[in-house]
């Protein structure tokens, strides 16, 4: 902690940056801070509540949080994942942002949790997680426990789905996807939905309704797993945010599962890594090319 | 109405029998399949949990997240209105919280403002609201910084406190007093309102001093402080979710969408919408008055601190503390209101 605040004091007396976008301790546990005077610096912290993806603050499409100038984020080695997806896909110049790696050994689910961190309180992402440090990073401080060994619970109910017949698994997401509100929640958090004007809020046509009727939740949904094949970057947040809890992750794991199995392509913090949209190679798939 | 009764916690899981006997739908706090705790049809009293908060409010059941108003039907160039009959079958609530059941009452006033919303007072008029006196609150909970309190009555037709072996019942309406009346068998003689006293006493202590007092304060700092750096400040965490206001039992805009079915017709559907998103204030003509999440967090505090109790002399705001629950990002209404207050009474605020 002492290493973060010491560095973040640095970069923000130096001039190096306007702002630090990190942790602090807020009224309901861990938060997203944004640090403007050295002295703020003291407020940072990080520990395994810190779950939020602070990317998303990158995202073009925050008009205020452009105001703040030049930042440093901290983040954690998934975070990376999808601050290299803004550089890959051009929405963030590698050059106006400092990156202040953490190194993690898993959080929890619930910000405000008092618990420990523990095989039994762990966020089900965090399982099988391979990264105790980030590549993608101008500075690294910290320290990190072992991680917590796969396979993840949701990896297992989604094994567990696909196995039913397609009349169950269409009862399953019909009930789930009823629950919606259509908030777009999952959208608003989601580092990669950076999109100025989304699909989902055109009216001219109406390409995807808005109630939140079987027919409007349905296509609000595909259309979102759709939009982030290939992309997704697994941070959870879309679960996380969910006003109604439905499991969003289930449906953007598959998805990556499909585009890893067909298309060689797992999120990375390499931002020179290709995206598969956008990306042709003479072997990819195309028998369902009609 | 100010008189009381009593009913027996068996007599209660009766009375929710009897009702669903006599074909009367019952909603409850009850545990969702994934393990959360919502409002929602019941049929038994013995599926109501009433040591959580429940994660919906009240609103939806006179404010469904969608409904529809009517159908159309083009012919030539004429369009025919298609009425969709609405009935309000009667219903009753049992176990709301009386921070739910006050948000009920406060939208009474918009809804029966410049029009009467019928189909928000078909409900309204089919719904009895039984509510039980809250065990008591976290530390996001201000419902008697708002006038209000774990024990208030307002909204509610009938009020059950906790008390021996059974509750203590405050009869508040005349709709609940036809309830009572309707089940005689069912309430009866038991304990007075002093073996309720211990438990409203605590219920009290947990919930006050997380936010002054003070919404005349709030209302004449906000009103003054249209153009204020707090807004930018707090704004900067917003991802404009709008998790708040779907969670929050008081805000109700929504939007009017047709949506065709056929070339030729559709339906005109009313559907929950959000001040937090850009789209709610974007004009055809491109030109969007809130431009960013600044206007819109402004927005939010303006209209339940000092747009509506300036309309209609209440706070849209019940204190129930879901939106800080809810928000991904750590915002906190107790946090913003006891800023505002310590700017208003010149004792900083400053983050």
């Amino acid at each position: 902690m002492t290493e973060l605040r010491e560095l973040a004091r640095r970069l923000l007396s130096e001039g190096t940056v306007n702002a630090v976008l990190g942790w602090e301790e807020g009224p309901r546990g861990a938060r997203p801070a944004f640090v403007t005077t050295p002295d703020g610096a003291d407020r940072l912290i990080f520990d395994h509540r810190c779950v939020h993806n602070l990317a998303s603050y990158l995202s073009p499409r925050r008009p205020h949080l452009k105001r703040l100038g030049k930042v440093a984020m901290v983040l954690k080695p998934c975070d990376a994942r999808a601050v290299a997806g803004l550089i890959r896909e051009t929405q963030v110049p590698r050059e106006n942002i400092v990156l202040i790696g953490v190194r993690c050994g898993g959080v929890v689910t619930d910000p405000d949790s008092d618990a420990a961190l523990s095989e039994a309180t762990v966020a089900d992402r965090c399982r099988g997680c391979p990264d105790r440090e980030g590549r993608l990073a101008d500075h690294t401080v910290g320290t990190a426990g072992p991680g917590f060994p796969g396979p993840s619970h949701r990896a297992q109910k989604i094994e567990e789905l696909a196995a039913k017949p397609a009349d169950q698994r269409w009862a399953f997401w019909q009930e789930e996807l009823s629950k919606c509100v259509r908030c777009h929640a999952c959208r608003q958090v989601c580092p990669m939905c950076f999109c100025d004007r989304c699909l989902a809020d055109k009216t001219q046509p109406r390409w995807i309704e808005s109630s939140p009727h079987a027919r409007g939740n349905m296509a609000w949904h595909v259309a979102r797993a759709m939009h982030l094949a290939g992309r997704c970057v697994d941070c959870g947040e879309c679960e996380r945010v969910c006003p109604q809890g439905i499991p969003l992750g289930l449906i953007t794991r598959k998805i990556a599962s499909v585009v890893a199995e067909r298309y060689d392509f797992r999120p990375s913090d390499d931002p020179a890594v290709p995206a598969p949209v956008g990306t042709y190679r003479m072997d990819d798939p195309q028998e369902f090319i009609l | 109405m100010s008189t009381t009764t009593f009913i027996r916690t068996e007599d209660l899981k009766g009375l929710v029998a009897d009702l669903r006997a006599a074909g009367v739908g019952v909603a409850g706090p009850a545990r969702t399949s994934d393990g959360a705790v919502d409002y929602r049809s019941i049929n038994a009293f013995d599926d109501v949990v009433l040591d959580a908060q429940p994660r919906n409010s009240l609103k939806q059941f006179f404010l469904p997240p969608t409904e529809p108003l009517f159908k159309y039907q083009r012919k030539g160039s004429d369009v025919a209105i298609l009425e969709i009959s609405a009935t309000f079958p009667p219903r009753v609530i049992v176990g709301a919280r009386p921070c739910d059941a006050a948000a009920v009452d406060v939208l009474d006033h918009v809804m029966n403002w410049d029009y009467k919303d019928e189909p928000w007072f078909g409900r309204r008029e089919a719904t009895t609201i039984v509510s039980f006196a809250c065990p008591g609150g976290d530390r996001s909970c201000f419902c008697t910084a708002v006038g209000l309190g774990p024990d208030a009555t307002r909204g509610s037709d009938l009020l059950l406190v906790p008390a021996g072996d059974g509750y203590y019942v405050e009869v508040v309406t005349e709709k609940g007093k036809r309830l009572v009346d309707a089940y005689p068998k069912r309430f009866g003689a038991g304990a007075g309102v002093d073996a309720t006293l211990s438990y409203r006493e605590k219920a009290r202590a947990s919930v006050e001093g997380h936010v002054p007092a003070r919404p005349d304060v709030i209302r004449q700092w906000v009103q003054e402080h249209f153009e204020d750096p707090f807004w930018a400040d707090i704004s900067l965490r917003c991802h404009g979710c709008g998790g708040c206001a779907a969670a929050c039992p008081t805000c109700h805009c929504f939007d009017i969408v047709d949506e065709p079915e056929t070339l030729d017709a559709g339906t005109r559907r009313r559907n929950w919408d959000t001040c937090q998103t850009s789209v709610f204030t974007a004009h055809a003509s491109g030109h969007n008055p809130r431009a960013d999440q600044c206007g819109r967090c402004r927005q939010r505090v303006n209209h339940k601190f000092a747009i509506y109790p300036a309309r209609f002399n209440d706070i849209l705001c019940t204190g129930c503390g879901r939106c800080a629950r809810t928000c991904p990002a750590g915002q906190d209404v107790t946090e913003i209101l006891t800023r505002i207050v310590a700017m208003a009474t010149g004792q900083g605020g400053a983050a």
